[in-house]
């Protein structure tokens, strides 16, 4: 078989397009194309494809730019428009456009060093922006979404509060009661435990009402969803897949459908797999239908579902919220021991479900990058403007010959847009390694939960952002060049005959703006990311209240069915520890039912003995179940009483140990030992046996909240950490951790195994993750600052070599000729502080409120910016200075 | 008035020669292969275009095309040949270099 001797179409085409004389596109291309199958032949025709390309590219690049075909005469100058074409072919959008791109290519070092600058920072906007898009504006693209809503037990003006709180009754009194709302839909946590399979693992999971996939309007990819009458206890052992959770476990089997599988031990038929898409509620795997007894139903006191519904045709939430406050405001009438205070929310369905943390970081985040597209900006300018200077005597030479001021202004628009047209280009591929980047620094384990992470990549909406914020730029930094072009002064310049002079007033102040500008953000920038570092030192290494190192975890959740009785709980825990007490590098061990920094937490109402409190004054405190040894295994210091003991069983007195400011809020100023409160109006008395210290359990929080620890023995939780302290590395029990609760339990999966630093670290990911983005913006933000203020005075300088060597000449000393220069750094140095500093505060302020309290705004970090900044800022300035210093005089007097 | 001479820079120079060497088959493609092989530096392309077109320019060159083949994707190969304006400047040039290196046989020969 003969190798193809025809070369890639594409490149063949792009090379004859650049030629504009026939014969030699003929000739050229032709000659490519013989030595093509020629080297086809010896080195195989992908080799030679690639060299074609090669070629093909190098010759159309030196065709365009106009070096060699189109040229008639040797070493002709560029060719300039108006006088090349004009009383000839006229005057074409083409011919500007080429000259633009020509003058660009003759100083490659700066126009490179513009494009760099410039996509980095569009790449940086338009990385941000996906996040910002993906996680925060629509992180859930299926169709009707905006009809969706999220009803709650909850103040409407809270992003914060918890949606999953409608109690049963409520729930059903509303889907009777309301006309505005349809579809109505409620869904209950359920997390199952899978087994009997190679790895038993907790699915995140959720409970629904038969018509939850109607309200969501999705359909099943095999068999169906759940038939009303399987609402109903008995009859509910039905589960849905989701796409994902059928793939990943079940291997995309399609018989899976009508056999059933072990969850929580028990066996459940799966009657449907839904289409790939997203996973609703809250990163749902799987489903069962919600089948409460008519006695569950009844509940009103407490509220833990979840509501969807859809919106009436033609109804707004607005509406909608009038209609339910109306109804809530009737329950209230009517239920005032339950309802007194009870409020309801109607939200869309995005601003419900999304994660609502994620706002403010993303909005810190974008605002970094736009200052630094700023930043950049404002460097693109003065470089622009600076070479505009140098180009003076062309500008006054073609407006002699009669080019209009206007055609001088687009030239330079010209050259702005190709720019920003290269710029666009290489941001793509940037903001693509961004947001891969980004999606690689997510923990794994957070990944599941975040809403909208498929729609991390490059999209159309980035191409879009990238392409207005590009054009943006290039209005912003090639304007007043442009105009600067347009202004040109004929004569003068002319009959200055190229000489170097000292720049225009004007020139040199809007320089001098520009880069104080750049200073200023910059500090802003260095600022804030300061700031956010602080904080995230702060949570992962400053006070916490327990020792997080040394210590190994293991946090599961049992199923309620085979764990009903609080005793088979208390056996699990005892058999898990004693297998684990016994290693040699175990210091001590215990379990707790929720492991502080974790992300989850459980609170009960407190009623003090001997005090009556309204409904409205009762406030909640945290509540812990522990085994004895876990204040010791925390290193929770205890100090007062004791701690909890064996002694502390099922049948022994109710106690507790409180922490110093649960003590302190119930009992201020007295001692706590001995008192009673309890979590119930009806529940018994529990007393307080000691007082420990606080630990932040929530930094994001950064307070701490009162807590009280009460025996395992005594009130058995299904949902509890083990943690271990070990002499050595925490990590070299974790296996044994995992045969212990495998030989405990063979069909108990664990949640997560992980260093109680790990754990730390993982909660602080995301500000880790946000300050470790910010520092790399603030980095380089820095860098062009610095770059613009050297360039800037050292171009200063250059212009004023004459004058120098006049002044030098004439007796000023080196010192005098230093000062004359760096009196322009210290004006932009000072200039870009003032203002800086300025902005600096007023992020800070930004900062701290969006970040509820855990950013504070610290003068003495900003203060300390301010001197770094200054200090380099002013060595940028005085480099150049010094070298312009240096000349000698009789060369300076001789430069032209 | 017959055109001044021009002066040949080198690559001008060795283009010329190569034009000469390959007589009627003085095309891009083997002036390339001869001049690398011969000097045995690499010879890029777009300078040769260049060259030529300005040595043309200069009407030391003239061109002329020829049939269209079909290895070549029915594209015509540009032939070029040297005129006498062209062989004055190379003899001149080469006289020269003649001149400049008379009795430095016995530095530049050595191995």
């Amino acid at each position: 078989m003969t190798p193809p001797t025809v070369p890639p179409a594409v490149a063949e085409s792009l090379l004859r397009r650049s030629i504009a004389n026939r014969e030699w596109r003929d000739a050229v291309s032709g000659d490519l194309r013989e030595e093509f199958s020629d080297l086809s032949r010896r080195r195989g025709p992908s080799v030679a494809r690639r060299w074609y390309w090669r070629q093909a590219v190098g010759l159309a690049l030196r065709f365009t730019t106009g070096r060699l075909i189109p040229m008639a005469a040797p070493r002709r100058p560029m060719t300039i428009p108006d006088i090349d074409t004009e009383g000839r072919s006229g005057w074409t959008w083409l011919n500007d456009g080429r000259y633009a791109l020509r003058a660009l290519a003759a100083r490659p070092a700066l126009s490179g060093a513009i494009v760099l600058t410039l996509a980095l920072a569009l790449g940086a906007n338009a990385t941000i922006f996906n996040l910002a898009d993906a996680l925060y504006l629509r992180p859930f693209r299926f169709a009707e979404v905006d009809r969706l809503v999220v009803v709650a037990s909850a103040p409407d003006n809270d992003p914060l509060a918890d949606r999953s709180s409608v109690a049963p009754a409520d729930y059903r009194d509303w889907v009777r009661e309301s006309s505005t709302l349809t579809d109505f839909a409620a869904a209950d946590f359920w997390d199952p435990n899978l087994s009997e399979v190679d790895q038993p693992e907790q699915l995140a999971g959720f409970r629904v009402s038969p018509g939850f996939f109607r309200a969501l309007k999705t359909a099943p990819a095999i068999g169906r969803t759940f038939l009303d009458e399987e609402a109903t206890p008995g009859r509910d052992r039905r589960v849905v897949l989701s796409h994902g959770l059928w793939v990943r476990r079940f291997g995309a089997d399609p018989t899976l459908v009508g056999r059933t599988i072990r969850l929580n031990g028990e066996p459940h038929e799966v009657v449907g797999v839904m289409q790939p898409g997203p996973s609703i509620p809250y990163g749902a795997e799987i489903w069962a239908p919600l089948a409460y007894t008519e006695e569950e139903w009844q509940e009103r006191r407490r509220g833990w579902l979840l509501v969807l519904a859809r919106l009436g045709q033609g109804l707004s939430v607005g509406t909608a919220r009038a209609e339910m406050r109306a109804i809530v405001a009737r329950q209230r009438q009517q239920y005032p021991e339950t309802h007194a205070t009870r409020e309801v929310s109607v939200s869309g369905f995005i601003q419900a479900m999304r994660d609502a943390g994620a706002g403010p970081f993303l909005a810190i985040w974008q605002a970094a990058a736009v200052l630094l597209l700023l930043i950049a900006s404002a460097n693109i300018a003065n470089l622009l403007m600076a070479r505009g200077t140098e180009r003076q005597q062309e500008f006054a030479v073609r407006l002699a010959l009669g080019a209009a001021r206007w055609r001088l202004a687009l030239q330079v628009m010209f050259e702005g847009a190709w720019l920003a047209l290269l710029s666009i280009i290489l941001a793509l591929p940037l903001a693509a390694l961004g947001v891969e980047g980004m999606r690689r620094g997510l923990p794994p384990g957070v990944l599941r939960w975040v809403a909208g992470y498929e729609f991390m990549r490059v999209d159309w909406a980035v191409l879009g952002i990238t392409a207005l914020l590009g054009a943006a730029a290039t209005l912003f930094f090639s304007l007043m060049p442009a105009l600067q072009a347009s202004r040109a002064a004929v004569s003068d310049t002319l009959r200055q005959g190229g000489r170097t002079a000292t720049v225009s007033r004007s020139r040199r102040w809007l320089g001098t703006a520009l880069a104080a500008g750049q200073v200023a953000l910059t500090l802003a920038l260095v600022v804030g990311s300061a700031l956010i570092l602080g904080a995230v030192d702060a949570a992962v290494n400053g006070v916490m209240g327990f020792d997080k190192h040394h210590v190994m975890t293991a946090s599961l959740t049992l199923p309620d069915r085979p764990y009903a009785e609080r005793e088979q709980r208390r056996q699990f825990v005892s058999r898990v520890l004693d297998r684990v007490r016994g290693m040699p590098a175990v210091e001590s061990l215990g379990a707790v039912s929720f492991l502080p920094y974790a992300g989850s937490s459980s609170s009960r109402p407190i009623y003090p003995e001997g005090v009556e409190l309204t409904p409205a004054e009762v406030r909640q405190a945290d509540f812990q179940r522990a085994t004895p040894a876990y204040l010791e295994t925390m290193r929770i210091p205890l100090f007062e009483g004791r701690g909890l003991t064996d002694a502390d069983h099922e049948e022994g007195r109710q106690v507790a140990v409180v922490s110093r400011s649960f003590a302190d809020r119930y009992w201020p100023g007295q001692s706590a030992l001995g008192r009673r409160f309890r979590i119930a109006a009806d529940a018994p008395w529990i007393e307080v046996v000691g007082v420990s210290g606080d630990i932040m359990h929530d930094w994001f929080m950064n307070q701490r909240r009162p807590t009280f620890y009460r025996p395992y023995a005594q009130d058995a939780s299904l949902t509890m950490s083990i943690v271990v302290r070990t002499t050595g590395n925490p990590l070299d029990v974790a296996g044994e951790l995992r045969r212990a609760v495998a030989a405990a339990d063979s069909d108990q999966p664990i949640l997560e195994l992980r260093s109680m630093e790990q754990v730390v670290a993982d909660k602080v990911s995301g500000v880790n993750y946000l300050a470790r983005a910010l520092a790399v913006m603030g980095g380089i933000a820095l860098l062009l600052a610095l770059m613009g203020v050297y360039g800037l005075i050292a171009y200063l300088a250059a212009r004023r070599t004459q004058e120098i060597g006049v002044r030098m000449a004439l007796g000023a000393t080196r010192w005098q000729v230093i000062t004359l220069n760096v009196r322009q750094a210290l004006v932009i140095t000072g200039l870009g502080l003032v203002v800086g500093t300025g902005l600096a505060i007023l992020l800070g302020r930004v900062m701290a409120s969006a970040l509820f309290g855990l950013v504070s705004l610290d003068p003495l970090t900003v203060v300390a910016m301010v001197v770094v900044l200054g200090l380099t800022a002013l060595t940028a300035g005085y480099l150049p200075a010094r070298r312009a210093a240096k000349l000698d005089p009789t060369t300076a007097l001789r430069t032209p | 008035m017959p055109p001044k001479t021009p002066y040949l820079g080198e690559f001008e120079y060795a283009v010329l020669l190569a034009v000469i060497h390959l007589g009627d088959e003085a095309y891009a493609v083997p002036m390339r292969e001869l001049i690398e092989g011969r000097t045995g530096r690499p010879v890029a392309r777009g300078a040769l275009y260049t060259a030529l077109e300005r040595l043309e320019a200069k009407a030391c060159l003239r061109s002329r095309m020829g049939d269209p083949t079909p290895e070549r994707g029915g594209r015509a190969r540009r032939y070029f040949s040297v005129t006498p304006l062209g062989m004055r400047a190379l003899k001149s040039t080469h006289g020269a270099l003649a001149n400049l290196t008379k009795g430095l046989e016995a530095v530049l020969e050595q191995p």
